[in-house]
């Protein structure tokens, strides 16, 4: 009996140390519309959320030296190459880090989305970013509609659909 | 990872199903791991040595003995996690780190902020140290989780409570993991 129970406590505690990606994207009820930014990418290249007006826009908030932003970007980069060609812009918002980091970041980690530098954490925090990463999905109209705080599997079959069913929104 | 069976804790709340708290030691670093788990929801706090926190913070620019200060304060990695059907809110402020009998507060974001404005430390160091500590405010839906770190203001090697306030669909859930040790300044 003794050996019985202590499985089960065993089993317990496995059953709740998943340390996989999150899961899901919550929706926004309110889909505030996003305070507009003027940032560099790695490429020296100036980018205005404003300018992406009329596209569904993926905005992920990360740093090179967190994990689970490690462990998303391949699958962020599988998910662009499916959604580039659909109109659907991705964009991921490096905080606090400076153009070398995340240009030596990417020799590991190869994307090709751009990637912008917020270097000190103004535009995270007027966006309401309290963690890394998080993800926003924005419309086309530029309001935050979906939030996920945490990493994602991005090319997710569902996970996609939930973001492509935005652009079908008339 | 080694389960560290005398460590191990089930605790029940009447009406809200089964909680654990489990402690492992690994197996190559010696660091303890708490993680106690509710409803889907758990949080993992990883020991962290000071001389781990020392490396960290200055490559990320602090000078020596603003690093040492601040490695010397208890750090732990901790994971929090809503892998549960409800959303969790949690604020460290109302966190109370217990030892023999006297509570203080964790060393959250805000802390360091005002600690450090001003000082030695250049801009680019204490943004980075913000953005690795845990969030001090939290909303998880389902599905949602943070990394980062979090510091209990104690010496290497202090044993201490952590009670924790957390609010499950909105209500309140009082939590103590018991037990809990800052990583010596060495592992033996």
């Amino acid at each position: 009996m003794y050996k019985i129970v202590l499985l089960f406590l065993f089993v317990l505690s496995i059953a709740g140390a998943s340390h996989g990606a999150g899961k899901g994207l919550t929706l926004l009820p309110e889909k505030p519309f996003v305070p507009d930014f003027v940032l560099k990418d790695v490429e020296g290249n100036t980018h205005r959320i404003s300018d992406y007006k009329g596209h569904v826009i993926i905005v992920n908030f990360w740093a090179t030296w967190c994990p689970p932003c490690r462990a998303e970007m391949p699958s962020m980069q599988r998910a662009w190459e499916q959604l580039r060609e659909e109109g659907i812009m991705m964009l991921a918002i490096d905080v606090g880090e400076d153009e070398d980091t995340v240009f030596e970041f990417t020799a590991s980690y190869p994307v090709d989305f751009p990637l912008l530098l917020d270097m000190d954490s103004t535009v995270s925090e007027a966006w309401e970013v309290k963690g890394l990463p998080t993800t926003f999905v924005i419309d086309q109209w530029g309001r935050k509609v979906y939030r996920a705080i945490g990493g994602r599997e991005w090319d997710d079959p569902e996970l996609l659909n939930q973001v492509r069913r935005l652009k079908q929104v008339p | 990872m080694r389960l560290i069976l005398p460590g191990f804790l089930l605790l029940l709340w009447p009406g809200l199903g089964a909680a654990a708290i489990t402690v492992e030691v690994g197996e190559n670093t010696g660091l303890r791991t708490w993680q106690w788990t509710h409803q889907g929801i758990s949080l993992r706090l990883v020991q962290r040595l000071p001389d781990q926190t020392r490396a960290y913070l200055l490559g990320r620019g602090f000078p020596a003995a603003a690093a040492d200060e601040a490695a010397t304060s208890c750090f732990f990695g901790t994971m929090f996690r809503n892998d549960g059907t409800l959303p969790l809110d949690f604020d460290l402020n109302t966190w109370k780190v217990v030892q023999k009998g006297r509570d203080t507060r964790m060393l959250v974001r805000e802390f360091w902020k005002n600690k450090l404005s001003g000082g030695a430390v250049p801009k680019a160091a204490r943004i980075a140290l913000h953005w690795s500590l845990m969030p001090t405010q939290q909303h998880f839906e389902p599905g949602d989780y943070n990394w980062g770190m979090m510091v209990f203001g104690l010496s290497p090697g202090e044993y201490f409570d952590l009670h924790m306030q957390l609010k499950l669909d909105g209500k309140p859930l009082a939590v103590t993991i018991p037990g809990l040790r800052c990583a010596p300044e060495e592992l033996n």
